[in-house]
Parts: structure tokens; C-alpha cells; sequence
């Protein structure tokens, strides 16, 4: 079997997605589990112009934009209905990703510490 | 953020957004109006150099349901393999994909203008990555060995076109690339290590006894003819074959195989390949140590062009021919300048 990798961009347009990665998974609270869809995860902020944070809840990462070794390619994957041909296609490339490598720093606590005396 | 309203939206929305963020500015991530598992997004690690090959339509994944799949270009294969993460790994696509599938972009759109929001389409839970493999041409041998041509094939050719190919099992280029892990390069060199023909548009490999017996007739034909071992004219010789009841493909094999065409367009035959011939390539073991043992079973000594046609399909990506002399064979050299001798270890 043969399955042909399109790609309908060519070589200087192909789309450019991009990547926000951070150790470990983000828990949304158990009420929101079902509808995901359209929920904030959280302020991507680009502090300085070497570091981002993000802050997604109570918690805050910091960060930084990282070129990639090797680009990555995304790719569709397109079955026709008539027939059982398989395609992929290629809808993007990305070369360089927002990583946060650091646990995450609660900002309740500097806040609480603030309001109490 | 009044700012930013002002600027066209398209720019500050998806990808863009996170990856032009100005400093001191800031961006919604949020879930996708579409988010879920989408296995039908694949990211797939590339190398640099193999990028104008992708996108210029150049590389094609092949294997059978039960295989894993390769990736090929032209020349080379390379393993296709999932290698996952714990990270979260968050994929915003571009403005202009936001919408995948075709649904409508009915989404909060009051709030797209109001604010800077990158949507997350999935979370990726880890990428494919490519490692250069050798060519299973351990398979091509395998689907090449169920029909060698032999003479009986020479004899109903005729026939086998109304008949015999729907009840037997031959192949042609498209059906190997669809059965060989292999790219376009290397098949094809693998049916030149084993001295594959095309008869008829299928390849197939000619049985040892019936090469056999068309070099006799060769070698016939050249006391009797009087021919020179060294100018054999092609038509004269694939015409004499022919009516001796070879088909002219297999008598132009015949001289591929045991000769080597000179710059003035005649044939040459290789003495020692033609005498010392007693095994065609495909009949060999696979494994280097077996396919070693029984050259050296065959002959102690050997001469490096010698013994180069029978191992030449061996070397594998981080194994060359080198190597495997090495690993396998005993090498002498009486003087500095003689010609190298490999014995078993």
C-alpha cells in the first residue's frame, strides 16, 4: 500500500503553527470537563523580549521561545469516503515553540501575603 | 488593548498571535471552538533536508496494514515511529485555519474583537519521528522467489498471458512498491543485486538452472561461431539464442549478467564471473554470517572483485561493505602493492 503526502502550500507558504508547551497537564476544574471548547486556558504574556509567562490560573510558568532542532510537520490525515484511499496532507510547519521547562509559581500565596498583615 | 482593535484582526489571531506577541503585550490561549482529540492531525518530526522533498510531493509512506510504515524519497527509507510525551503540548494553528473541516466560524466572535485569543485545536500527545532504515529487500527476494522464470515459462509465454497470470502470482514495478519497503533507488538496485529481469512487464528472477543452461548455449554458440570473448555483437548473439528457444529478454539477461558492455557497444565476457558462476544472489542467505559462510564454503580465497557482486546487497545504513569485511572475513596481502585476499575468520 502507498499513501501519497500531498501538500497544496508550497515551499514559502506553508502555514506556520505554533506550539505553547509546559511540563506535566492542565486540569480544568471538574465542572468545565465536558465543555472545553472555547474556555480560556490561560494569559500567554511576552514579559521582556526574551521571556514569556503564562499564567493559567493561581499558577504562573515562565518560559521562553525555543527554535525547534527539527521543523514539524502537521499533517492531515484525508480517507475518501468512496473508496479506502488514504492521503496526507500537509497544513503546516513548525519551527519554533513556547516552552515553560519550570514548575509553576503559585501566585495566591504573594497575593494573600499582601491583604493579610 | 484598544491598540490592538484597531489592527487587522486576521494578524492577532491564532499562531500569529502567540509567535509575533509583541514585549510587554499579552494573549488569550483558549480551548478551540473545535477542540478534541483530531487523530487525524499528525505531527511529523522532519529533517531540515528532507523538507523540499515533502513539499514538493516527493515522498510517499509505504507497508501493508500489518507493517509499520516508512517514509521514502527517492533513494532512501526511513522508519516512521511514534515517540510520546508528558508534556502538554498545546497546537494553536494559524488565523486562516482556525476553521478546520469546514464548520462555520460561528464561535465568540464578540469576543475574538474584543481581545487577543489563541485557539488550541488538540493537545498533541507526541510526534512521529523518522530513523533511516536499511530497504526490506529481504521481502522483495521473498515475493521474487515464489515464480523464478524457468524454462517452462520460456516454452508457453504465449499462454501465461490468457491464463497462468490469474492463477499464479507475478509482479510488476507498482505491485512491488506497494509490497517492498523500499524507495524507488533502492528497489531498483535490489533487483539488480538480484539480477532480477523484466519479462512481459513483471520482474522476475531467472532460475540458477535455467541460466545455466542458456550460458552452455552461449558458450556453444561462441566455439562454434567462432566469437571473440571480448567483441560479442548483441544482435548477433540474442538472435542465435532466440532460435535456439530463448526468448530475447532472457538472452539480453544473459549477457547483463555475465558480461559488461565496452565503449564500442559490443559485449565482453567476464571470464572468472562466467566460470566461477555457480550461485545467483538470490539464492544466497540474507544474514551476513550465513551468506559469508557459504561464499567461503564455495571458495577459501577471494578477491575483492569477486566477491563484491555476492555481498553488495548487504550493506545496510551504519553497516558498509567495509564493515562488514571486517566483522566477517580474514583480510591477507602477500605485498604492499598485490591485491587484497579475504578468507573466512
Amino acid at each position: 500500500m502507498q499513501i501519497q503526502v500531498k501538500c497544496n502550500c508550497g515551499e514559502q507558504n506553508c502555514p506556520e503553527w505554533a506550539i505553547v508547551e509546559l511540563q506535566g497537564v492542565i486540569e480544568p476544574q471538574p465542572a468545565f470537563q465536558d465543555r472545553l471548547q472555547n474556555l480560556e486556558i490561560g494569559q500567554l504574556c511576552r514579559a521582556s523580549s526574551q521571556t514569556y509567562t503564562f499564567t493559567v490560573g493561581y499558577h504562573e510558568l515562565t518560559g521562553s521561545k525555543v527554535p525547534l532542532k527539527k521543523p514539524l510537520l502537521v499533517l492531515k490525515k484525508i480517507r475518501h469516503a468512496d473508496e479506502e484511499k488514504v492521503e496526507l496532507e500537509v497544513i503546516g510547519i513548525i519551527r519554533q515553540r513556547i516552552l515553560f521547562k519550570t514548575r509553576p509559581k503559585a501566585l495566591i500565596s504573594s497575593k494573600f501575603n499582601l491583604i493579610l498583615p | 488593548m484598544e491598540m490592538v482593535a484597531e489592527q487587522p484582526k486576521s494578524a492577532f489571531r491564532g499562531a500569529e498571535a502567540v509567535l509575533n506577541l509583541p514585549p510587554t503585550s499579552s494573549v488569550s490561549i483558549a480551548y478551540h471552538s473545535l477542540f478534541g482529540p483530531h487523530d487525524d492531525l499528525i505531527l511529523l518530526e522532519l529533517y531540515e533536508k528532507l523538507l523540499p522533498y515533502v513539499l514538493h510531493h516527493r515522498v510517499t509512506l509505504r507497508g501493508q496494514p500489518d507493517e509499520d510504515a516508512v517514509l521514502c524519497t527517492m533513494s532512501k527509507t526511513y522508519t516512521v515511529k511514534f515517540v510520546g510525551t508528558s508534556n502538554s503540548v498545546l497546537l494553536i494553528p494559524p488565523s486562516d485555519q482556525l476553521v478546520l473541516g469546514g464548520n462555520t466560524q460561528d464561535c465568540d466572535e464578540k469576543d475574538r474583537v474584543k481581545k487577543l485569543v489563541a485557539p488550541v485545536i488538540k493537545v498533541a500527545p507526541g510526534v512521529m519521528e523518522l530513523v533511516e532504515v536499511a530497504p526490506r529487500i529481504d521481502r522483495l527476494k521473498m515475493l521474487l522467489s515464489e515464480n523464478p522464470y524457468r524454462s517452462d515459462d520460456a516454452l508457453m509465454s504465449e499462454e501465461l498471458d490468457e491464463m497462468g497470470k490469474n492463477n499464479t502470482r507475478f509482479y510488476s514495478w507498482s505491485d512491488l512498491i506497494d509490497r517492498v519497503q523500499a524507495s524507488d533507488d533502492e528497489l531498483r538496485s535490489g533487483l539488480q543485486a538480484l539480477s532480477a529481469v523484466e519479462i512481459d512487464g513483471y520482474w522476475r528472477i531467472v532460475d540458477q538452472n535455467y541460466m545455466d543452461g542458456i550460458l552452455n548455449m552461449l558458450l556453444h554458440n561462441l566455439v562454434l561461431n567462432d566469437w571473440s570473448l571480448n567483441g560479442l555483437n548483441e544482435i548477433e548473439v540474442v538472435g542465435v539464442l532466440q532460435s535456439d528457444g530463448f526468448p530475447c529478454e532472457i538472452a539480453q539477461h544473459c549477457l547483463q549478467v555475465y558480461g559488461s558492455k565496452t565503449d564500442d557497444g559490443v559485449w565482453k565476457l567476464d571470464e572468472k564471473q562466467t566460470w566461477v558462476y555457480a550461485f545467483d544472489v538470490s539464492s544466497l542467505p540474507s544474514a551476513p554470517a550465513e551468506r559469508f559462510s557459504m561464499l567461503f564454503r564455495e571458495r577459501p580465497k577471494w578477491e575483492w572483485k569477486d566477491l563484491q557482486p555476492y555481498i553488495r546487497d548487504l550493506s545496510a545504513p551504519g553497516l558498509s561493505s567495509e564493515g562488514l569485511l571486517l566483522k566477517y572475513t580474514r583480510r591477507t596481502q602477500p605485498t604492499p602493492d598485490a591485491e587484497p585476499v579475504f578468507s573466512a575468520r
